[in-house]
This record gives C-alpha cells, structure tokens and sequence, in this order.
C-alpha cells in the first residue's frame, strides 16, 4: 500500500526579534490512506506547528525545509495557487477553538456551503441540500432550522460539529483535528471523537489528531507521535507504545492524567521544570533536565533517533526497559 | 453551564450579538430626528412653496426673523433666510455624505487589504496614511481645492465644478482617516481563526476578505463615518468662509462668509446658519457615537 502523507526531515522555525525559534526537528512521519495519527505533547512542542507545517498554513515569518510527499507529489516547494487547490479537497483542518472559528456575523447555512460553492463550484440549491446532509450527517437535530442560526445560537460541542462538517464537506481524503475537544467537556469530547472515527470508517479519510491528552488518542489511533521541544521523541504504533513506552517523556505525560482509583487527597504527579528555551540549541538531550532517569550522557550528548523494532522509534539513551 | 459560557463568548465577538431591548438614550432620538429632517428637506426643499434662495427680493434688506413672507428674515442683500438654508441643508449634506461615501469605500478597500495582505504593501500604505494624516484636515484641503480648482483661468468655475472638487478634496482627506480606521479593525480580524479556516478550505483571498473581513469591519468604518461627516461639515464651512469653498452662499458655511460682514445690523444672518452646522456636527457626533458604543465590543452587554 502506498503511503498518503510522507513527512521527512520537516523542520520549522520562526525569525523572532530574539533569533531563530526551532519550532520543529527533523521530523519524519508516514500516514497511509485511512488511517490515523496522534502528535501528542505538551503546550510549545511542536505538534500544531507541525500540523500547520504540513498544509502549509504557516506565517510568513516561519522557515520550513525537508520534504512533504502527499499521494506520491512533493508539495512542499508548491506555488501557493496549487497549494490552495489541495486544500478542502485534499486536506482540511478541524480548529482547537470552535468559538473563534466560526464567523460571528454570517449565519451557519452561508458559512457551511461556502466551500461547496467555492470549491466543489455547487450552485445554491445543491450546497443547500448537501449541507443539510452533512448537518444531518455530524448529529445536529433540525439541520434546516440550523442553516439560518447565528454561531452566538449554538453551545461549544454545537459549534464543533459545525465546523467538523465545514472540514469534510469537500471530501478530503487528509483531515488535520487540532485539538478538536480541548474546548469542549468530557462528555462531548467522547461524542465528538466517535463522531470523527464514524465519518472517517465512510470515506477512508486519514487523520492526524493534535492533542496533548494520551488518553484521547489511546482509543482513537492507529499510532502515535509524541513530541518534546520540537523533537518526535517516540513513534510507534498505539498499542506498542501503551504496552512498552521507552522515553521517560511517554511515561511521565502518561502518569500526569488523572485516574479514578488513585485515592482522595493525594498529589497528581506533574512534570517538574519547563520546556527549554526554543530561540537556543541544546547540547543534549532536551528533556534531560526535567527525567528522573538523567545522567551525564544526557547532557553531554543528543541522542539518536533509535530502532525498538516494529516500527517503534525513540529517542533516548536510557529507554525504559534496556536497550533491545 | 457551558451554555452560559458560550453565550458570553459569543457577544464578546460578535457584532450581531442579541439586539438587547435596550432603552436608547433621548439623545439619540434628538440627534436622529434632526438629521433625519436635514435630509429630508435637503432632498425634497425644492418642493416647498418658498421663494428662489438665489432671487433677492429689494423690499426686505435686512429683515428680522418673523417678517411676513420670510419666517427667518432676509440677508442685507435681500436674500430669503430660510430657502436659503434649505439651499444649504442640500448642499452641505451633498458634499459631506458623497465625500464620507467616497473616502470611506477606498480608506476601507486599502486599508482592509493592507492589514489583510501585509508586508511591503502594508508598509507603503501606512506610511501614506501616516503623512497624510500628519498634515492638518484644513490645511490639507486647502492644498488640493487650491492646486485642483484653479487649474485653468479660461474655464468658468461654475457651482457644479466646485462642488465636484470640493468633494474630490474632501475625499481625499477621508481615505487615510477611515482608512487606518478600517484597516486597524481588520488587522484583529484577519488573524482570527474563521479566517485561517476558511483558508484551509481553499477560498481565495478576495473571497475571504468579502465574506469574512468586510461584515466584520463594516460597523467600525460606519460609526466613524458618521463622525467624520460632522468633521466635514466642519471642514467644508472653514473652507467657505476662507473663500474657497462653495461661492454665492450656496452652502452654510459661504452663508456664514457672505453675512460675516453684517453682523452688526442683522446677526440672525450668522447665528442661523451657525446654529444649523453646529447641530448638524453634534447629532452626527452623538449618532455615531450612539452606533460605536451600541457595536463596541467592550461595552455589550450580556
């Protein structure tokens, strides 16, 4: 099977008033047709930028270099124009904030068969009934009520629905959800990831899930990225990854969710220390000033990205549980 | 309890937020109606059964307010006091709102692309706004009406041609002001998510800023096009009474010019047309006023 989406050596930055910000390394990822990947990792890791990177939705002062392979086609030198053309179509993305993603002044209806019309060059009576399908399609009651309401008329997990359907409308085989349940509550995350894995089983579409929850994508993924001060720092399929984790990083961002049986009273482990600095280069290991397991070697020496075999990559020189 | 959230959320960035069944202040009433009845009798004063506002009639020089056959007196010279500030009402009116119209539309096309497309164009265009804006709004119409207005001694300046330049100066003076209006309300705009959204669907630039930017911009440049009308008609009567603006006492401000002289003898022949510019300038203030603070963000109400 041919790969959908190769991602090779892809590295970002910023030009900043304070130097280069190395927003993402080195990142190498493969995606094939259908299936599904999480970018997992705390706030200023990398994982939108990375996301962002790949559609090329960038600012202008960012710098992207390594390769971008979509359906076989280098995308990354593309002029803007043909760019454009894959978007929607090709690749769409679902926003972290459903409430400043929606325009506050056009009504559901307009925005929702905007793309239709733009796009798929619909006329209006056709985006009309397609948009009621696709309301239809992402669970939203009276779809033809809901075409003539304000975005102010509807709740978050509303919202977010709206703009799922916004996403898929044109039928795109890549679907970028960044953060798509960090705004909503727990019930309506659960809702809103089945929705996704529903409409993605119809149309074979692939999806890269941005979040820094492990336990969303513990259920919702064929494999795993996690991302540490712009590094992938472990890739390995889900179920791999949960059964044998090697960076102290996985461990420790697993061990901060919170669980029902840990008894009442007692501290939730976080990560001590912060993300190092982005606008600097760091000797070593990134995480070493934050791991348990830290030694001299971490700090002299940045290691490689090593091979646990299965397709399980990390990138450190103590891994939990030996070197293999 | 996430719908009390998302409700709050929703009048804090929109501008079509519940229209909240707020009492509007009696100034908003006063100021509407005046403006309202300027523009009535602006468009249909010709109607009115009154005399010609340019034929003076020789039996009343000077006449007080209240004289037979002209309820607000006459000039000196004869003319009716008040067709001639129905005259005026037109006039003033006229060049104030196609001068707003003109300067606003093409403040708002620069300055929405500019804070939309950044970058080099950004850089020039605010650099012009900036000079221009650095220049006083009098002294800066004064320049152009003079350079544009006299060009060539052969012509005869009619009304028509003066009125004409009188706008295009005016004009002129508009675009940086509503433009760096316009193009400060975009530049928070174009950063939003929807946009970005939007973007990722594939929709082209001019798409989006019509669809997307435009209806977001469109209540800032309104409610300071009301104030800037004030500020023209302002503009325009200084003009007037310098000379150059409308001649003949066509409009209030060359009124006020043309009775300046006669103050002594009959004071009505100022103090009308000045009373009719001042409420003119404060309900076009208190109105647009009325229309920022009702779609100012910061001050909705929940």
């Amino acid at each position: 099977m041919t790969n959908l989406l190769e991602i090779e050596d892809l590295s970002v930055g910023f030009r900043t008033p304070r130097g280069n910000l190395q927003a993402v390394r080195n990142a190498t990822l493969t995606l094939a047709p259908g299936e599904s990947i999480g970018i997992v990792g705390e706030s200023g890791s990398g994982k939108t930028v990375l996301s962002r990177a790949v559609m090329g939705l960038l600012p202008s002062t960012a710098t992207r270099t390594g390769s971008i392979v979509y359906q076989g086609r280098e995308i990354s030198d593309l002029p803007r124009d043909e760019v454009r053309d894959l978007w929607g179509t090709g690749m769409a993305m679902i926003f972290q904030d459903p409430m400043t993603a929606l325009n506050p002044t056009r009504r559901i209806g307009s925005q929702l068969s905007e793309s239709l019309v733009v796009r798929l060059k619909m006329d209006k009576g056709a985006a009309r009934q397609k948009s009621v399908e696709l309301l239809r399609r992402v669970r939203i009651p009276d779809p033809e009520g809901m075409l003539r309401k304000f975005p102010y008329q509807l709740s978050g997990g509303m919202r977010q629905r709206i703009m799922i359907a916004i996403a898929v409308s044109c039928g795109p085989e890549l679907l970028f959800a960044d953060e798509p349940t960090t705004a909503l509550d727990v019930t309506v995350q659960a809702q809103v990831l089945e929705l996704l894995d529903e409409l993605r089983a119809e149309n074979n579409t692939a999806m890269v899930l941005v979040t820094h929850d492990l336990g969303v994508v513990a259920g919702h993924t064929d494999k795993i990225a996690v991302m540490y001060a712009g590094d992938v720092v472990e890739y390995a399929p889900t179920k791999r990854l949960y059964a044998s984790m090697k960076m102290p990083y996985t461990e420790a961002l697993l061990n901060s969710i919170p669980r029902l049986e840990t008894p009442t009273g007692s501290r939730l482990p976080v990560i001590e220390g912060r993300l190092p600095d982005p606008t600097k280069e760091v000797a070593g290991c990134a995480f070493a000033d934050r791991c348990p397991y830290v030694s001299e070697k971490c700090r002299a020496e940045k290691p490689p990205l090593m091979d646990a075999g299965d397709g399980h990559l990390y990138r450190c020189w103590f891994p939990i549980g030996g070197v293999n | 309890m996430s719908e009390t959230i998302s409700t709050a959320d929703s009048a804090d960035t929109g501008p079509l937020a519940p229209a909240a069944k707020r009492k509007r202040p009696v100034g908003f009433y006063l100021a509407g109606s005046w403006l309202g009845s300027i523009v009535l009798l602006g468009l249909f004063g010709a109607l009115l059964p009154l005399r010609q506002w340019d034929l003076a009639s020789y039996d009343y020089l000077g006449a007080l307010p209240g004289t037979p056959g002209h309820p607000l007196g006459t000039t000196q010279d004869g003319y009716d006091m008040l067709s001639g500030l129905i005259n005026g009402a037109r006039i003033s009116i006229f060049v104030s709102f196609f001068a707003v119209l003109f300067g606003g539309g093409i403040g708002a096309l620069i300055g929405i692309t500019s804070a939309y497309f950044r970058g080099k164009y950004d850089l020039i265009v605010v650099s012009i706004f900036n000079i221009m804006l650095s220049i006083p709004n009098l002294v800066l119409s004064l320049a152009l009406l003079s350079t544009l207005a006299y060009s060539s001694p052969d012509k005869p300046a009619t009304l028509q041609r003066r009125l004409i330049i009188l706008i295009l100066s005016l004009t002129i003076v508009i675009i940086p002001i509503l433009g760096r209006i316009a193009r400060a309300s975009a530049l928070q705009w174009s950063s939003r998510d929807f946009v970005v959204a939007s973007k990722s669907m594939g929709t082209r630039n001019f798409t989006i800023i019509r669809r997307h930017i435009l209806p977001n911009v469109a209540p800032a440049i309104l409610a300071i096009g009301f104030l800037a009308i004030g500020s023209v008609i302002i503009v325009e009567g200084s003009l007037s009474i310098l000379g150059i603006g409308v001649p003949g006492g066509a409009s209030w401000g060359s009124m006020l010019a043309n009775g300046r002289g006669n103050i002594a003898f009959s004071p009505h022949e100022v103090y009308m047309p000045a009373i009719c510019i001042a409420l003119t300038v404060i309900s076009s203030n208190w109105f647009g006023d009325y229309v920022r603070s009702r779609l100012d963000l910061r001050e909705a109400k929940i």
